[in-house]
């Protein structure tokens, strides 16, 4: 079973453009990723730079309406992620629990849909997008 | 520049309720086109909240919530990770996207992601190294885990 951790950092959605971590905390945490790649369970990770470097987009009336961060009302943002693979939710929240995490950071632990979680008619209807997940690729960079 | 394109949930999203055949079909259609255009890189659904939970650490201690989580506006229903040149070519997909009939409103954030080099001095040379070992396995064994 495939679960993303989400870390959702308090007061996150009101960092600066440019924020960075700092080098203990980034330290302490690659020696957590280092773990969860010896173990065979790291899918994918990556830290995302604060909202006020980001934008939403709503569809009132179905037209998009793009509104560019900070969102000032926010009261809970994604700072950063791991996808994992494990047997079970269990082990998921064992992994999320072993994280070097602060007083002011949450791991939402949430499981990822699977082409074969869904009913067959589903299935059909999605059918090209297993071939669409495999034909990409991960590119780094500008 | 990568971006991570957050889906944000809502009643239907949070009750799984799934996209009806027009939608799937406008998606499906969506996301081919971000494939031709080299734009696409991942693009996962999330089951709803009710079967996730959260970790607390607090004074050392962890603790374990169970879904549903309340606060639905700030949940996430899925995601895709694009490659594109600017934040403006990210909107102008988003704009893009198809969105339900009748909906609620639903909402997508687009977040910048952390490159390597980005991380200034605090990536010294032998944790980026580490880094870059990580994410060549982490690929790997996510080509083998889709099914």
């Amino acid at each position: 079973m495939r679960f993303m951790m989400l870390m959702i950092p308090e007061g996150y959605e009101k960092a600066a453009p440019g924020t960075i971590p700092d080098a203990k905390a980034v330290a302490a945490m690659m020696k957590y990723n280092e773990a969860l790649q010896k173990a065979g369970v790291l899918l994918a990770l990556d830290g995302l730079h604060p909202p006020s470097m980001g934008a939403r987009v709503s569809f009132p009336g179905g037209k998009p309406r793009v509104t560019d961060g900070p969102f000032t009302e926010a009261k809970e943002v994604v700072g950063g992620y791991w996808m994992i693979q494990v047997r079970s939710k269990e082990e998921a929240i064992e992994w999320a629990s072993r994280c070097p995490g602060s007083d002011t950071e949450v791991i939402e632990i949430r499981q990822v849909q699977e082409m074969s979680d869904f009913p067959a008619d589903v299935q059909e209807a999605a059918a090209g997008l297993l071939e669409l997940q495999a034909q990409t690729g991960r590119r780094k960079g500008a | 520049m990568r971006v991570l394109v957050l889906i944000k949930a809502d009643k239907d999203s949070e009750a799984g309720v799934l996209p009806d055949e027009k939608l799937l079909a406008e998606m499906t259609k969506y996301n081919e086109e971000l494939v031709q255009a080299g734009v696409m890189l991942a693009a996962e659904g999330l089951h709803p909240s009710s079967k996730g939970a959260r970790v607390r650490f607090a004074g050392g201690k962890t603790s374990v919530i169970d879904g549903p989580f309340a606060e639905t506006k700030e949940l996430i229903a899925g995601f895709w990770m694009w490659q594109v040149k600017s934040m403006e070519e990210a909107v102008e997909w988003v704009r893009r996207c198809p969105s339900p009939e009748g909906a609620q409103v639903g909402e997508i954030e687009i977040r910048q992601v952390f490159e390597m080099e980005e991380f200034g001095p605090a990536l010294t040379p032998e944790l980026r190294a580490q880094e870059e070992r990580q994410r060549a396995q982490a690929e790997k064994l996510s080509k083998a885990a889709r099914r």
